[in-house]
């Protein structure tokens, strides 16, 4: 039996008809993004409509279909394990924000 | 008083020792190398890259998973855990979450009672190590190679019962590592890493209290003083009447100390979910077959079958089998020795072990190769040369590289059992000591150790020892 309202993936279940305020807020600290209050409600009407739209595919009968995880043959290529140089460190900091001591330096993190 | 026991269970992460990174060619170890040194725009999580998974890493997980006696999945999928850290460029770790290379399993570890605690396994998957986060006067610096170092997770249930069991585990287990070849497996490099979580409960209860979570643990020692501190200081709270609380604590080695570290307000929110650049893994039967033909006979197995097959002493098999190379260099000797496998262990216990452990070197790498063992053992034997040059043949063989026989007849080694020599030399000991003669005559028989001494430096110490002693108490009591 599945439940009416919500999308149930293998990962978490989210009610689809109307996130929170809560949930909008909790997604947006997750996504370290500051929103202001005009954008929470924006968001919540949004990720609503879509997640409404999910709740719509989930009416879809699946029971014995297998779940899809891409559309490409299910193979992964395999490399060989063989080292080769990367880029050069100058290379690679050339778009860093700050370097110190040939390390990308970053500002001070909440623990 | 109330008895307790401890529940723990450990959550290790094992860096193999693959060439390259996981999902790059990056070079994988860089121990020593200077910061950002084996980086790449894939393991920097530069934009428009994609990942190619290395197939060692997936054998190597593989017979790890088999040593283990987990289920190998024929497909599992890589999964993303989305967080936001500074030394995870990518902003997510590729996993795997619930469908991971392997299910199940459990090690089997002896304890020092003789019984044997069986270890189940809950966790086993790859995944790829974040970079380095270096905290500097203030200043966060990150070294990015690490990014993409493979690591297998390993999280045992909580079957583990003591502090010491808890180190026991861990020794088996880089024991284990080790003798596949799937890591170097050392604490100290963070080739093996460990977390403990640790509860106690009433001796006999089949039930979890609420448990803790001791973090920065990097050694065996450290592991055991880290549980044994948390398990008292557990049981000094549930004395008290307190309750525990699911702590994540951080042991300091230095002060001997557990502190409580902050909680991430949002931890355990990983958002995982299939990772859609990398396709899942497909283990054939035939590629799994070719992957466990690398499948040794396994340590406990063959530390029973040193018993059984040599009749060797418990002690003995397991030194034997504590390195796989030493337990082949053990089996190549007996196999040109047969009679007596007890003989040849001694050897190697006593003497070999003591090269070894002065090189540094694996016994598969002396250049005292078992063939040359067996031929100084063979000499000793055959009593043409005494014990102790037989001992002194091992260095000069492991110096050399030459035969022992041949370095016997080049330094004229070969023991003197020659009665009319050994006479000779002893009577011009005897003559040249007039005092101790006396002295020994008088009574003082203890000195006959001192005569064997003085002939035996006099020939080198090739005389043979117990021929020299009987003449030499002819010659003082006449």
């Amino acid at each position: 039996m599945r439940r009416q309202g919500f999308t149930q993936s293998r990962y978490v279940i989210i009610p689809a008809m109307s996130l929170t305020l809560e949930e909008v807020e909790h997604i947006a600290e997750l996504a370290r993004l500051e929103l202001t209050e005009a954008e929470k409600a924006r968001y919540r009407e949004q990720l609503s409509a879509v997640l409404d739209y999910i709740a719509r595919l989930q009416e879809l009968d699946t029971e014995n279909i297998p779940p899809t995880s891409s559309v490409l043959p299910a193979r992964t290529p395999l490399r060989p394990d063989v080292p080769r140089p990367g880029l050069p460190l100058e290379e690679l900091m050339k778009n860093a924000a700050d370097t110190e001591q040939e390390q990308f330096r970053v500002p001070p993190v909440l623990d | 008083m109330t008895e307790y026991e401890a529940v723990i269970g450990l959550e290790t992460h094992i860096q193999l020792n693959t060439q390259s990174k996981i999902f790059c060619s990056c070079k994988a170890d860089s121990w020593n190398d200077p910061p950002n040194t084996n980086i790449c725009p894939v393991c920097t999580g530069l934009p428009g890259v994609l990942p190619v998974t290395n197939r060692v890493v997936v054998e190597k997980a593989a017979l790890l998973a088999a040593a283990m006696h987990a289920e190998i999945q024929p497909v599992s999928f890589f999964d993303r855990k989305n967080y936001f850290y500074p030394d995870l460029p990518k902003g997510y770790q590729i996993s795997q979450y619930d469908r991971p290379l392997a299910r199940g399993g459990y090690l089997d570890v002896p304890l020092p009672d003789g019984t044997t605690r069986q270890v189940t396994i809950e966790k086993l998957h790859i995944e790829e190590d974040a970079g380095k986060t270096k905290n500097d006067n203030g200043r966060r610096l990150i070294d990015f190679n690490r990014c993409g170092v493979p690591l297998i997770e390993m999280v045992t249930g909580p079957d583990l019962r003591s502090a010491d069991e808890a180190a026991q585990y861990l020794i088996r287990l880089r024991q284990l590592l080790r003798w596949l070849g799937v890591s170097e497996a050392d604490m100290e490099k963070a080739h093996l890493r460990c977390d403990a979580n640790v509860s106690i409960r009433m001796v006999g209860a089949d039930y979890l209290n609420p448990k803790t979570e001791i973090k920065n643990v990097n050694s065996i020692v450290a592991v055991k003083e880290a549980v044994q501190t948390e398990i008292e200081r557990q049981i000094r709270e549930v004395e008290a009447g307190k309750r525990i609380e699911a702590w994540t604590l951080e042991w300091d080695e230095d002060a001997g100390v557990l502190r409580k570290m902050r909680s991430k307000e949002t931890e355990a929110d990983y958002r995982y979910f299939r990772e859609p650049d990398l396709l899942p893994i497909h283990i054939s039967e035939a590629w799994l077959a070719h992957i466990l033909q690398e499948l040794p006979e396994l340590p406990l197995e063959r530390r029973a079958r040193f018993i059984s097959q040599y009749g060797l002493p418990e002690y003995d098999a397991d030194i034997l089998t504590g390195e796989r190379s030493l337990s082949d260099y053990f089996e190549a000797a007996v196999a040109l020795y047969p009679s007596d496998p007890k003989r040849v262990s001694n050897w190697l216990l006593n003497d070999l072990m003591r090269m070894l452990n002065e090189s540094g070197k694996l016994a598969s790498e002396l250049r005292l190769t078992p063939d040359y063992l067996v031929e100084i053992i063979r000499l000793v034997d055959a009593g043409t040369v005494n014990t102790t040059t037989g001992k002194s043949l091992l260095d000069k063989v492991e110096a050399s590289g030459k035969r022992p026989g041949e370095i016997v007849n080049a330094e004229g080694l070969a023991q003197v059992s020659d009665t009319g020599a050994i006479r000779q030399a002893a009577q011009q000991i005897v003559s040249a000591n007039p005092e101790q003669v006396q002295s020994y005559r008088k009574g003082k028989t203890t000195l006959i150790g001192w005569f064997v001494g003085q002939l035996m430096r006099e020939t080198r110490g090739k005389a043979d020892p117990q021929l020299a002693r009987s003449i030499l108490e002819e010659l003082l009591s006449e």
